[in-house]
């Protein structure tokens, strides 16, 4: 089947000569659930960056739908991969929450009661339902990134990157996040998520790609990335296994990255460690 | 005191005291402009590449000369074909009738252009702008005014990075960026607000964190460091004060007229 | 001498109501609480508050009263708050100066504006350096740091004001594992020392799980509760009051829940 974004031999180079990639292969099915995880600086947010057309690839490829970016504006590619950026503040343009998120859907052409419907469904799926006619600045920062996402979703790509969706959010946010999440999965789209939180990532993405210098060092299933002999390749990331993998490998039972895994491994033994 | 904080540089001409840069910067800026026809801007480029020369830094005058060539093409172009009143033809080309009078006029324009740029690029290659900063407070400039100065030449790099994520976003939106001029036109608002917004938020966050490191404290800041100066600096910026003003002088007053 | 707020409670200024009610605390040097809450509970408004900042700088109306070490904010100036309470907020970036060309300058920028004496001011900023042991950033353009650096700096240039009290404002919230672990470590180390009393505001309670004595809960801006930090960290209401327990309280919970036996070490 072919893969919804693919990258073959990915490399790029700054301008200034600075590289952010090298030798990125990554194949994405349509439908996938990707989480990208990786220190500040180790080319997460520059790939996903290729995504959409925003940079262009110094060496190697890009393609997204089957079709290589190449000659593609990035205002048709962002039909196929909607974007969320880390910080809304730096796209919340509009003076009400509905215009806000009319922009992007808006952009792609929709108009009248469709374009309604779509705002009115991508502000019920996070939330913001009632605020439809507020200030976006009325509302909280972390409502605010709820907001930029909408915008984003409402745009109906088959194909969501959220940069950093948790960052800023307390808990009931980071349980809206993981809700957002399940519901565009059902939907069929493909998310990539890219996050410093370990617990959110393991918990609800099924696939991590672990970065670092520009490199992918770990591809795989949560229970595969935080196995314990991967655990020097975390280190060297600084990244950090999570509290139930490093107790479920001191216990010997295996690969428990996700407190579930590791009730139930302790089950399995016998109920008692 | 690390070296790095403390040393004044030692080269030639970037060892003068930073006021000193300065004075001469303003008074090549406006001998190139006050004194009309060839002389004004002739003499100041030729003293702004003598020094350049003399300070090393002749080729990175070329970044500075190429930023003038569109306005310079665009003088050049205006004057040469439509000075009004012109009769002195150079040629007919159909409807095109440049002049001589335009010609010459449009030049010295060009050349009071790349004298002022080349003495601003003489001064902003030679300083840097926390020694001058410095050198002024010391000399009793406000330390608001020294920060606000300080800040806003350290601010440009930073809102372009700005810029440059606010405009990733708006395309990831949708938004045309490679179409149309019209279509572009319409992006105005998507990319300029929330640099707007941006900055204005920011200024509470900023004099917040400005006043939790006692920016408005009463006492006299403490100078760091003390750039040299000398007697014959000293005498030299008064007599560049006292020549700009008798350029201006002269030149209102029509008295400098009998120069080239 | 104590930081203590008394029945403080504040309005922002053109706001419908009180951000803050009725807020009792005291902070001593040597303590390291950790205020935890849903967000716009009111955390932020309490470093504020806490450091003087409100209402001395950003308006807005206070009652009750805030004493720094006796003084009380009502009335102090900001650069006399500047030397008592020291605060640091969640963007790096807006905290730095941006007219330093060296980290070094940068730690400086505020001993200057007191116009202390020139050995002085060389003093303090070498100290607040070797505190957070970032001597070898101090060469460096503070606009080309990493977050975690950043903050470091942000945090060595409030150090360098010798205040009693430090106020952090979920100071890891934009870092990442690195960076929050630079700046964890450089708390542990400036609480080591037992002089500062330290008032933290975070969503990270694993990160406060380590570093905490003490940790208050905060809701719709009064103090749902209060206690030592082992204690209110493993209050099974946690999670109804909008934060998440830390992960080792998590499993315990979890465990439990299963009918399965566990004791983990501690993170």
């Amino acid at each position: 089947m072919t893969p919804q974004i693919e990258t073959a031999g990915l490399g790029f180079v700054y301008p200034d000569g600075t590289r952010a990639l090298e030798g990125v292969d990554l194949r994405i099915g349509s439908g996938e659930l990707v989480a990208i995880i990786g220190q500040n600086g180790s080319g997460k947010s520059t790939l996903v960056r290729h995504f959409n057309g925003l940079l262009r690839a110094t060496e190697g490829t890009v393609s997204v739908g089957g079709m290589p970016v190449a000659r593609r504006h990035v205002a048709e590619l962002a039909r196929t991969v909607g974007v969320v950026f880390q910080n809304p503040d730096r796209q919340i343009f509009a003076g009400s929450v509905r215009r806000e998120v009319e922009f992007g859907a808006g952009n792609l052409g929709y108009r009248g009661a469709d374009l309604a419907r779509r705002v009115t469904d991508a502000l019920a799926l996070v939330g913001l339902g009632d605020a439809v006619r507020h200030n976006p600045y009325d509302l909280g920062f972390s409502r605010r990134k709820l907001l930029a996402m909408a915008s984003v979703l409402a745009m109906g790509t088959s194909a969501v990157v959220l940069d950093e969706p948790t960052t800023g959010q307390d808990a009931r946010g980071v349980d809206r996040v993981r809700a957002i999440v399940r519901s565009l999965v059902d939907e069929g789209r493909t998310v990539i998520a890219i996050s410093h939180d370990m617990r959110f990532v393991v918990e609800a993405f099924p696939r991590l790609v672990v970065m670092r210098a520009g490199r992918i060092v770990l591809d795989g299933t949560p229970e595969e990335v935080f196995a314990e002999q991967e655990w020097p390749v975390l280190a060297s990331t600084f990244l950090e296994p999570t509290l139930a993998a490093r107790v479920g490998a001191q216990r010997g039972l295996g690969s428990t990255p996700t407190e579930d895994a590791l009730i139930a491994a302790l089950r399995g033994r016998g109920g008692s460690a | 005191m690390p070296d790095y904080v403390q040393r004044p540089p030692t080269e030639p001409y970037r060892s003068l005291n930073p006021t000193t840069k300065l004075a001469i910067a303003l008074t090549e800026a406006l001998v190139a402009f006050v004194v009309r026809g060839w002389t004004g801007p002739l003499v100041v480029l030729a003293v702004v590449l003598a020094t350049g020369l003399r300070a090393g830094v002749w080729r990175a005058f070329l970044p500075f000369l190429l930023a003038t060539l569109p306005l310079i093409a665009s003088i050049l172009l205006v004057n040469t074909f439509l000075y009004p009143g012109a009769t002195d033809l150079i040629a007919r080309i159909g409807p095109l009738a440049p002049t001589w009078t335009g010609l010459v006029f449009a030049t010295q324009a060009a050349l009071r252009v790349i004298a002022f740029a080349m003495s601003v690029a003489l001064l902003g290659l030679t300083t840097r702008p926390d020694h001058l900063i410095a050198d002024l407070e010391r000399r009793g400039m406000g330390r608001r005014a020294g920060f606000v100065l300080g800040a806003t030449l350290r601010t440009v790099p930073r809102i372009g990075e700005r810029a440059r994520e606010i405009t990733d976003a708006q395309r990831a939106r949708g938004l045309d960026t490679e179409g149309s001029p019209w279509r572009r036109a319409r992006g105005l608002v998507p990319l300029a607000a929330p640099l707007v917004f941006g900055a204005l938020s920011e200024v509470e966050e900023v004099t917040m964190a400005l006043e939790a490191r006692a920016f408005s404290a009463p006492a006299r800041r403490t100078p760091l460091r003390s750039f040299p100066d000398a007697g014959w600096q000293r005498a030299l910026r008064w007599t560049l004060l006292a020549l700009s003003l008798l350029a201006i002088a002269g030149s209102v007053s029509g008295a400098l007229a009998f120069l080239p | 001498m104590t930081l203590q707020l008394a029945a403080a409670t504040y309005r922002y200024a053109g706001a419908a109501g009180p951000s803050l009610h009725e807020i009792d605390l005291e902070l001593a040097p040597g303590d390291l609480l950790g205020v935890v809450g849903p967000n716009d509970a009111g955390k932020s408004t309490l470093c504020l508050v806490a450091a003087g900042l409100a209402p001395a700088t950003i308006q807005g109306q206070l009652s009750g009263t805030v004493t720094i070490d006796g003084l009380d904010t009502r009335s102090a100036r900001p650069h006399e708050l500047a030397q008592r309470a020291g605060i640091l907020f969640q963007n790096a970036v807006t905290q730095l100066s941006g007219t330093s060309a060296t980290v070094w300058e940068e730690i400086a920028f505020g001993p200057r504006n007191l116009g202390l004496a020139r050995a002085e001011v060389i003093e303090r900023v070498e100290e607040a350096a070797a505190r957070l042991a970032i001597a070898d950033l101090c060469a460096r353009d503070p606009e080309r740091l990493s977050g975690g650096q950043a903050q470091l700096v942000a945090l060595a240039s409030i150090l360098a004001m010798r205040p009693a009290y430090l106020l952090l404002d979920e100071p890891t919230s934009q870092l990442d594992p690195q960076g929050t672990r630079l700046v964890g470590e450089a708390l542990a180390g400036i609480a080591a020392r037992g002089e500062t009393g330290i008032l933290i505001t975070e969503h990270k309670t694993d990160l406060l799980d380590r570093l905490c004595t003490s940790v208050l809960v905060i809701e719709e801006g009064r103090i749902a509760r209060q206690g030592a930090a082992a204690e209110i960290l493993a209050d099974p209401g946690l999670p109804a009051a909008g934060v998440e327990p830390p992960a080792r309280v998590r499993l315990m919970a979890a465990a439990r829940a299963a009918g399965v036996e566990l004791d983990p070490e501690p993170p």
